[in-house]
């Protein structure tokens, strides 16, 4: 469904060249949950950019079901990201002055996602709290609801950037078996160094210093 | 309440703490830009409201020499190309009437009892309070907007010996007052031959209309160009104020656009903080699927609101002070305030057109050098 063609990630950085990531080649196939793991600065949040076609390789392409990435116009590839695709990022970001439910509801809002929204709170332990703010949630609570919104519009493929890392392990583990359950048949990309928060994965990618250095498949 | 949560008013609805107050600087530039223009308005608008009754006719006086006078009646009468409807001569003194901006002269005509009924007739007046001046006495007749701006009724004196600016040898006691919103002071043409200086005829020229007058004032105005008479015409007296008005008003377009553009860069700066504080949720929401353009026009939306919010409430308040200084400064004194005035709401549409346009400027300048990913990946904040 994703494919990394050979795609490299470069920064310019006070005129140093970084390699973030290294001709690439990694498929995501559908509804698999495919695991990351790498030390820090190895490069996964790179990898994880350019699948979700956050950022155009600078060598290399990205293809989702065939279609180049980098080819898309901007109206185009935010489609893609808002229909096809949700985030979880290492940070709950949430809009301070929406409720939990509204905060939901922009995961699309060519959609009524009121009923979807509502039930996903509630499967996320959240029902008592749809009407509050942000600031008015805990780090987990507000981490659940950012899972709430990657999964509302039913997206073929969520990526994760360490979505556990502002987490304790209790509310991190949490959050991912989430996740991992009611992704219903939408592939979890998943980065992490955690490799606990691995378990209920399907495939553990290896990354270090911006190229995969190995791949296990685990048993289901 | 407002549909998706996405809703410009969702925002400004709920971060009223920053809203307001750029829609209240907003409103209160507008209110300024309306007062200042109305209440100048306000100047030339009395000025034809005191002198209206010159409408209605064509004041002449001999120069130089009194005899004068029968030989200007009889050229009227002889070569006006307009039909005239009345000649009076009679006499005239001086006076003063109040305004915003100091005293303005006025006229005191002298009338026979007929030319006087003539004359009120002429002007609208549909009642007397009082009476009319007996012949030969020092009684005057004053019209109700006279009585306002100088707080005068009946039996108090409108001209006398101690009066420098209103001078007559005699106390001339007010006996009526005229219901009509012409301006007005009368007194008898017997009383005034016996007592007042000089001695020199004047006279009043009237045609039957509003237009067939302006016709006539015309015609005179050519006529006697260069000739031994000084002609009243009101379109000279309209044409003058409205070139000293001219002036003032460049200066007005001055001191406007300097106002606008303080504030308009203020709110700009306003903006710009809080377009710096939403770095977040834009590039949040960019990278959940929200492209830059969907983004830009929310962001405009929001700009648009404010200052149409801000001129809106600037506009009604504006307006309700305006009534409120009319009835309690303006109206007791008979000057002319436009409390809907279009030209002072006119000059208020600079304000959210420019604060719109740097507001447009300054989203716009954060949109195209905005990196969302940078955003997530707090690298920058
Ligand atoms: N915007 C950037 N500019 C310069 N260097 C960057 C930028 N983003 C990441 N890097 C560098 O690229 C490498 C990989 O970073 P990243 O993908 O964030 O790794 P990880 O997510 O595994 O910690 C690091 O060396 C990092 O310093
Ligand atoms: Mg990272």
């Amino acid at each position: 469904m994703i494919q990394s063609l050979q795609a490299s990630l470069v920064y310019e950085d006070h005129g140093k060249e970084i390699r973030a990531c290294d001709a690439i080649d990694l498929e995501i196939r559908p509804g698999e949950f495919v695991g990351i793991l790498g030390p820090s600065g190895s490069g996964k949040s790179s990898l994880l950019y350019l699948l979700s076609g956050l950022k155009n390789p600078t060598f290399g392409a990205v293809l989702f079901e065939g279609r180049d990435l980098g080819q898309m116009a901007d109206d185009e590839r935010s489609r893609l990201r808002m229909e096809a695709f949700g985030f979880v990022f290492q940070q709950p970001y949430l809009l301070g002055y929406l409720s939990a439910l509204e905060n939901v509801m922009l995961a699309d809002p060519s959609r009524n996602l009121r009923q979807r929204a509502l039930e996903l709170l509630d499967l996320l332990g959240l029902s008592e709290k749809t009407g509050r703010l942000p600031h008015e949630l805990s780090g987990g609570e507000r981490q659940r609801v950012c899972v709430a919104r990657a999964l509302a519009s039913r997206p073929r493929v969520i990526f994760a950037d360490e979505p556990t890392a502002a987490l304790d392990h209790a509310n991190g583990v949490q959050v991912v078996q989430l996740l991992d359950a009611h992704r219903g048949d939408g592939a979890l990309v998943m980065v992490t160094h955690d490799p606990t928060m691995l378990e209920g994965s399907d495939r553990i990618v290896h990354l270090a210093e911006g190229t995969i250095h190995g791949e296990e498949t685990r048993q289901m | 309440m407002f549909g998706s949560p996405l809703n410009p008013l969702v925002y400004l609805v709920r971060n009223a703490a920053k809203s307001v107050p750029m829609v209240g600087v907003i409103a209160l530039a507008v209110m300024l830009i309306a007062w200042i223009v109305a209440l100048m308005n306000s100047i030339p608008d009395s000025v034809k409201a005191v002198y209206s009754y010159s409408q209605y006719s064509l004041g002449v006086t001999p120069r130089g020499d009194p005899a004068m006078t029968p030989k200007l009646v009889e050229t009227f009468r002889n070569e006006c190309p307009v039909p005239i409807e009345r000649i009076i001569v009679c006499r005239g003194s001086s006076a003063v009437v109040r305004s915003i901006v100091g005293e303005w002269p006025f006229v005191v005509l002298a009338f026979n009892q007929d030319d006087m009924d003539y004359f009120l007739d002429k002007h609208f007046v549909t009642g007397i309070e009082g009476r009319k001046p007996t012949v030969g006495r020092p009684e005057a007749l004053i019209s109700e907007p006279v009585a306002r701006n100088l707080r005068l009724k009946i039996g108090d004196v409108l001209l006398g010996p101690d009066k420098s600016d209103d001078y007559s040898p005699q106390e001339v006691r007010i006996v009526g007052i005229a219901k009509t919103s012409e301006w007005m002071m009368l007194t008898d043409l017997e009383y005034h031959k016996a007592n007042h200086f000089p001695p020199i005829d004047v006279f009043l020229v009237l045609a039957k209309d509003r237009a067939t007058q302006a016709e006539l004032d015309d015609w005179a105005l050519e006529r006697f160009k260069g000739d031994r008479a000084k002609l009243f015409a009101y379109r000279e007296l309209e044409e003058s104020t409205n070139e000293m008005f001219a002036t003032l008003y460049q200066i007005l377009n001055v001191v406007i656009v300097t106002l606008v553009a303080v504030i308009a860069l203020m709110i700009g700066m306003l903006m710009n903080i809080y377009q710096s504080q939403r770095l977040v949720e834009f590039g949040l929401l960019q990278c959940i699927g929200y492209a830059r353009k969907v983004l830009l026009k929310r962001s405009l939306k929001e700009a648009l609101w404010v200052t149409v919010a801000g001129w809106a409430s600037g506009v009604l308040i504006a307006h309700a002070m305006l009534r409120i200084a009319y009835a309690v400064l303006m109206e007791p004194r008979a000057w002319a305030l436009n409390t809907m005035d279009p030209k002072a709401f006119a000059y208020t549409l600079v304000v959210p057109v420019a604060i719109f346009a740097v507001g447009s400027f300054t989203v716009l300048n954060r949109f195209r050098k905005f990196d969302p990913v940078s955003i997530v990946e707090r690298r920058l904040v």
